[in-house]
This record gives C-alpha cells, sequence and structure tokens, in this order.
C-alpha cells in the first residue's frame, strides 16, 4: 500500500491542488490500482516556494505536479512501488 | 462573558415593488445589546418609490429618535402625524402605516402597530395570541401590547406587501396572514439566526410574486436567544516560544473553537497531541478542504476560506442571496459562515501574527497584511450583525 498526500494548503490550493487531485483520481481508476494507494490530502507540506502542487509518497515530498504532469509522476515515482 | 445569558438579535430584508429603485418601507433600530432599551419601527409609506420612501423614513426615523428620547408612544405618533407634509392627492394623508417595539432592559417588549397586518409573535416558533388592546392618537387606532420576551421568542414585523404577496401573479387574495404564521412556524428553528427568518419570509413572497413585486415588501425580524460563545484561531504567534500559552489561553475558553490555516493547525495538533486528518473531496473547487483534529470543532484553511466568509458576510448584512447556497454546503467557509453568523453570539479572535513564507510570493497576492486585513473586515460585519467581538493579537 502506498500513501499518496497532495497538499491542499494556501499555495498550493493556489497553484491547482483541485485538479491535481482529479488528475490523480481518474488515473489510479485507469490504472485499476484503486486498492493500492491511500489517496489523503495533506496541509502545507512547507515546500510552497516551488511551481505547482507538492505531493508527498510515502515519506519522499515531490514538488511542482501539475495536471499535465501527473501521468508522468505515477510512472516514476508510484508505479514501481506498487509494481503494477 | 457578561451576566446576561441571552441577547436580542434582529435583521431585515426588503423587496423593492417591480421598477422601483428606491424601496418604500422602511427599517430604523437604534441600541445595541448594550443599551437600556433599544427601539426598533418599520415603516410602510403611502403609494411607492420616492415619496414613499421619503415618507417611510421620515417616519420611522421620527418615532424612533423619539422614543428613544424618552417621549411616549402617544406624544410621538401626534408629533409625527402633525409634523409631516400632508398629501393632497392622497386624501390628505401623509406619513406611512408603522410598527413599533421598544424594548426594555427588563426584557419587557412594548409593541404598537398601526395598520400594517398585525406582527406574528413566535415562541420556540408557535405564534402565541397575546391579549391586544386599542388606543386612538389623533384619530388613528393604534394596537398594542406588551409581553415579557424570552429565548426562543421570535417578533415578525411586515408590511402589507408581505401579507398580499402574489396579488397580480399566482394568487387573487394573497396568501393572508394564517399562511405566513403556518410558514413562519413550519421555518422556525431556535438555531436560525433573525436575518435568515425575514430573508426565507421575503424570498417566498418573491416567488408568490412570480419575483415581479406589485408592492414593496419589508419584514424586520427580531428574536431574543441564548448566547454561544465562539473561539476563532487565525494563525501561529509571531515567537513560536508563545504556542504552548497561546494555546493554553486558547483552549481555556468555553465554548466552541475553530481553527483558521493550516500552520495553525499543526500548532494545535502539536499541542493538543492529535493527527490531523485532512478531507481530500473538495465540496466547492474554490474552497480548500477542511480537516479534522480531535477536540477542535472545526479546522479549515486559512485565508482563502476566510476571504470567502467576508464576502458571505458583507452579502448576509445586505440582500442575503448567498444564504440559499451557504445554509446546506459543507465546505470550510459555509461551515465557518454558519457557525459565526447563525451559532455565535459572542466571538473571540486569536489572531497570530507570524509570517507565513508560503504566503511571500507575490504571485499569489497573499501576505501577512491580507490576513489581518481580512479579520479586520469580518469583525467589522460581525459587529454590524450584533455580535460582541473581541480580538487579540498574539
Amino acid at each position: 500500500m502506498v500513501t499518496l498526500s497532495i497538499c491542499v494548503g494556501s499555495s498550493c490550493h493556489l497553484k491547482g491542488s483541485y485538479d491535481v487531485i482529479e488528475a490523480m483520481r481518474k488515473l489510479i481508476k485507469e490504472k485499476g490500482t484503486v486498492d493500492d494507494i491511500d489517496l489523503k490530502a495533506a496541509f502545507c507540506l512547507g515546500k510552497c516556494a516551488f511551481d505547482g502542487v507538492s505531493i508527498k509518497v510515502n515519506d519522499k515530498i515531490i514538488t511542482g505536479v501539475t495536471p499535465d504532469k501527473v501521468k508522468d509522476v505515477y510512472e516514476a515515482e508510484i508505479a514501481p512501488l506498487i509494481g503494477k | 462573558m457578561g451576566k446576561d445569558a441571552t441577547l436580542v438579535e434582529y435583521g431585515s430584508l426588503s423587496l423593492n415593488k417591480k421598477g422601483e429603485e428606491l424601496c418604500g418601507d422602511h427599517v430604523v433600530a437604534t441600541g445595541n445589546s448594550d443599551s437600556s432599551s433599544r427601539t426598533f419601527v418599520l415603516a410602510d409609506g403611502l403609494g411607492s418609490g420616492v415619496q414613499a420612501n421619503i415618507l417611510s423614513t421620515l417616519t420611522s426615523t421620527m418615532l424612533s429618535e423619539m422614543i428613544e428620547g424618552g417621549l411616549s408612544i402617544e406624544e410621538s405618533v401626534e408629533a409625527v402625524v402633525k409634523t409631516l407634509p400632508v398629501s393632497k392627492s392622497r386624501g390628505n394623508v401623509a406619513y406611512s402605516t408603522f410598527s413599533i417595539c421598544k424594548l426594555a432592559r427588563d426584557d419587557i417588549l412594548y409593541v404598537y402597530n398601526y395598520d400594517n397586518p398585525f406582527p406574528v409573535y413566535l415562541r420556540h416558533g408557535k405564534e402565541l395570541s397575546i391579549p391586544v388592546q386599542e388606543t386612538v392618537v389623533e384619530g388613528k387606532r393604534i394596537a398594542f401590547y406588551q409581553i415579557k420576551m424570552e429565548a426562543g421568542d421570535a417578533l415578525v414585523f411586515m408590511s402589507d406587501g408581505v401579507l398580499y404577496a402574489g396579488v397580480g401573479e399566482t394568487m387573487n387574495f394573497g396568501w393572508g396572514r394564517d399562511e405566513i404564521v403556518h410558514y413562519l412556524e413550519a421555518l422556525y428553528d431556535d438555531s436560525i439566526s433573525a436575518k435568515n427568518i425575514a430573508t426565507l419570509l421575503v424570498d417566498h413572497c418573491s416567488t408568490l410574486y412570480n419575483h415581479r413585486p406589485g408592492d414593496d415588501t419589508t419584514t424586520l425580524v427580531i428574536k431574543k436567544r441564548e448566547r454561544e460563545a465562539v473561539n476563532v484561531l487565525v494563525g501561529p504567534p509571531t515567537n513560536p516560544d508563545d504556542d504552548e500559552k497561546t494555546m493554553r489561553l486558547f483552549f481555556a475558553r468555553g465554548g466552541k473553537h475553530v481553527v483558521c490555516g493550516g500552520t495553525s493547525t499543526k500548532v494545535v495538533a502539536r499541542y493538543l497531541e492529535k493527527p490531523i486528518l485532512t478531507d481530500i473531496d473538495y465540496l466547492d473547487p474554490e474552497i480548500p478542504p477542511i480537516s479534522h483534529v480531535e477536540g477542535v470543532d472545526l479546522v479549515t484553511e486559512g485565508v482563502i476560506t476566510l476571504n470567502k466568509v467576508v464576502e458571505i458576510a458583507k452579502d448576509y448584512l445586505g440582500g442575503n442571496s448567498l444564504y440559499f447556497e451557504w445554509s446546506f454546503r459543507q465546505d470550510g467557509a459555509s461551515l465557518l459562515a454558519k457557525t459565526l453568523f447563525e451559532e455565535a453570539t459572542d466571538i473571540s479572535f486569536f489572531v497570530g501574527c507570524a509570517v507565513n513564507p508560503a504566503h511571500q510570493d507575490p504571485r499569489y497576492n497573499i501576505d501577512i497584511s491580507t490576513k489581518m486585513g481580512l479579520v479586520e473586515e469580518l469583525t467589522k460585519a460581525l459587529r454590524t450583525m450584533g455580535k460582541r467581538v473581541r480580538v487579540a493579537y498574539f
């Protein structure tokens, strides 16, 4: 099980948390990995100075996520952890 | 909180007759919860438009000023009748119809009604029938009664536009006072604010009129309720060494506890030694989701949510059209609006002045002054609503 937290703090919210969450939800559904990923929201992850939204995969923080980067982030950071 | 465990609040709303820029009904309220007496007047000027507006404004202002100044109701009415200009084209009448209520410090409410639909007095949502007397001043028959106001009582004044709502559109004779009483009894709940009772009644009239009111339509609601304290923490203290002390002060206070802002929530969670559970569901794409921390009644994001609450507050004081959205929505701003506008009577803001590095990005236009400005605007609006507000900075 991978814990995936998406920041919904003020700064990330303004940079598009809502769209990133929706894109990630859609992708997880497409990939059929709903049961492998615990998708959550998080308050400020402390990386506000970066462009895009901050997300946390288990304990690793990834910054600069935008809706069009969701797929790449998934393939690079999440897929290897669940082996799907 | 003071000795008195109750508070009187009021709210009013008007619809203008279709095509009119000005309302011919006028509401005046004097005094606040600290005054020795308070006077409320709803006057309905004859005709519509400018003339009615001037008549009702003059009548209601003169009456409330004189009554507040200690004159008896008879003397005040006599002065109004003798002073206002007479309109030859309107059968030599000039002043307007009116409903007056004077609330003395001992909670005795004196109600006088001249030719407006007879006011509705609700006790816990049921109409109370009160023996009415009559007095004649300058040939005008004025109905009056007095009653000791209790928590859970609401007095509803209305202009005849409320009574005749629907005439010319959906009904032949309007809906009548009995139906109005049924409607009020059905919507009443001890938790609903005076302003929202007025809003629901006037909105229903608007529907009956097909949104083309045939007359100026106004409701004024005066309600006595139990006091409720709500404490709101906005932002962490300037100096992190004060976190512990501020938290102790904040949680030592009775009533509900609301925390706005991610960093403040972290400080609170650390103090309470509880985890933060953030909702992922964006109930409103504009407002960041709320969180949950055991021991805190409501946890929201900071500036974006507060900005929305300020917007709702300004609307609430005016036309209250957003009410039909926030009253049932569950996003952070709607929940906070409900807590502050409907539940709370005594609000304490704990404002931390720490600068959030997340907000220093000039592209997003939020910084410490934004937050301070929002708290100031919100405080002002809440005071206008009749709330007792206290703000402390840390």
